[in-house]
């Protein structure tokens, strides 16, 4: 079965709220920011309760009348709300936001706010965790390699930034010259254009170049000789390219 | 009929209304089977201060319109009465129950566990507060018919009043010896309490109409709520 990872004391309550109205025919919906596991949780505690998307209001309507217990997710894209009737049914439904609240508290006995990531500092580190797992197995890097600590933990949109951040910040860490090149190919292919091409994107490259060069070596006397280059050179390179 | 040759005296006994009578050193000289259960939660001052306000000018028998509550017991009037200096009388009259006209909806209910009900909800409350909250339960309740969604949003706004209380206590009993009569059918009665230092009253309204609709009396103080469900089996 699939598990459900959290510390989070709401989170928990939640569960166990979950767990004891499990056999009884009440309306419950779980309410909070995207990508904060309000799905996963529903699937979790309800396995085999067929799911329908608000997205979609007639499938929703079907499914009510064919089906006692029902998990309905993204309930505020839902726009015949107030036609529904839950009488003597098991509903689960999520939410990104309240909607209505009105309606919302007469539609359902339970309603549960989900917290979003930021709050549940365990769950990021877990999170992480199974995501450089996931990314290393995906991307066919290995993981001694990597230095976790050093992944920006991205959480402006929950998990899908950290998920996000994770395999982005690994993409780059695993790329070699040829396949930056190709990157770089395909990017060009798409954006070359107009009469400036050369100085336009030769950013691209030296932008990148002078940056780590001057986080590497600190000053930009050693840079410049490093790089070959005249100080002045270098000097208006970095004043043209807006680095500080 | 020759009335004086009846004793009335039993009858003011087993009357359903309270009746007490005072001397004037505020001693209880007299009082019926219902006033000794209602001064469980009132005491002989407040009622002795009550018949001496409401006492007609100059001997004789007055009723009053009011609303007074004691714990469950609420009354709609009185009748204060005297017929010498030393002693004085008062009477008060049980507001009816509130009869419920809409008809139960039986097909909506479903026998359940009220513990598991009220355990899930607490479990919610817990989401959203702190508060310190013991819980005392009688786990023999039997189960019984319920419309469990709507009894759901009643426990949550009965809950969600007690959002900023201190030490909420919760206990939940059957109503010794008190029914209720539905659909010609005696049941027993489940008393829900819940108390604390304080509470909001701002969703009593809602809280009343939820009620209503599963036939449940619900007493709104101060401090407290409590809800008497009928324990209805088939």
């Amino acid at each position: 079965m699939e598990t459900f990872f959290t510390t989070s004391d709401k989170i928990q309550h939640i569960i166990k709220s979950f767990n004891l109205t499990k056999t009884l025919f009440v309306s419950s919906i779980i309410i909070g920011e995207a990508h904060t596991g309000k799905k996963s949780l529903a699937r979790y505690l309800f396995p085999d309760t067929p799911l329908v998307s608000g997205e979609n209001q007639e499938e929703v309507k079907a499914a009510l009348e064919n089906h006692d217990e029902l998990i309905i997710t993204d309930f505020e894209k839902l726009s015949n709300q107030n036609s529904l009737d839950f009488t003597n049914k098991r509903i689960i439904a999520t939410a990104n936001y309240m909607g209505n609240p009105q309606l919302i508290d007469t539609l359902f006995a339970f309603i549960y706010t989900m917290p979003p990531l930021k709050d549940r500092p365990d769950d990021i580190e877990y999170l992480k965790k199974l995501f450089i797992k996931e990314a290393c197995s995906t991307l066919i890097i290995d993981k001694k390699e990597i230095d976790t600590d050093a992944i920006a933990t991205n959480l402006t949109s929950n998990t899908e930034s950290l998920k996000k951040s994770v395999y982005m910040h690994l993409m780059k860490h695993s790329l070699n010259a040829t396949e930056i090149e190709s990157i770089l190919y395909e990017y060009l292919l798409k954006h070359l254009d107009g009469n400036d091409g050369y100085r336009e994107f030769l950013g691209l490259y030296e932008k990148p170049l002078i940056k780590a060069g001057l986080k590497k070596f600190g000053s930009q006397l050693q840079l410049s000789q490093v790089l070959g280059i005249n100080r002045n050179t270098l000097r208006k390179k970095i004043h043209e390219h807006n680095i500080d | 009929m020759n009335t004086t040759s009846i004793n009335f005296e039993s009858f003011v006994e087993w009357d359903t209304n309270p009746f007490i009578l005072f001397n004037n050193q505020e001693k209880i000289l007299y009082l019926n089977n219902a006033a000794e259960l209602l001064f469980g939660y009132v005491s002989k001052k407040e009622l002795y201060d009550i018949a001496i306000s409401y006492a007609p000018q100059s001997f004789g028998y007055k009723t009053t319109s009011l609303s007074l509550s004691y714990d469950s017991f609420s009354f709609h009037a009185i009748t204060v009465g005297y017929e010498n200096e030393e002693q004085i009388s008062i009477r008060l009259y049980y507001t009816p129950r509130i009869k419920h006209t809409e008809k139960l909806e039986t097909t909506k209910f479903i026998t359940t566990d009220i513990n598991i009900l009220l355990e899930a909800n607490i479990a919610l409350f817990k989401t959203k507060n702190q508060n310190p909250l013991t819980l005392l339960t009688d786990q023999d309740l039997p189960p019984f018919k319920i419309d469990q969604n709507n009894f759901s949003k009643l426990l949550r706004k009965v809950l969600d009043t007690f959002r900023s209380s201190d030490s909420i206590n919760i206990s939940l009993k059957l109503l010794i010896g008190q029914h209720v009569i539905i659909d010609n059918k005696k049941e027993a009665i489940v008393q829900l309490s819940i108390q604390a230092n304080g509470r909001y009253a701002d969703t009593d309204n809602e809280i009343h109409n939820f009620a209503a609709q599963s036939h449940i009396k619900c007493i709104l103080q101060e401090h407290s709520i409590k809800l008497e469900i009928p324990l209805i089996q088939e």
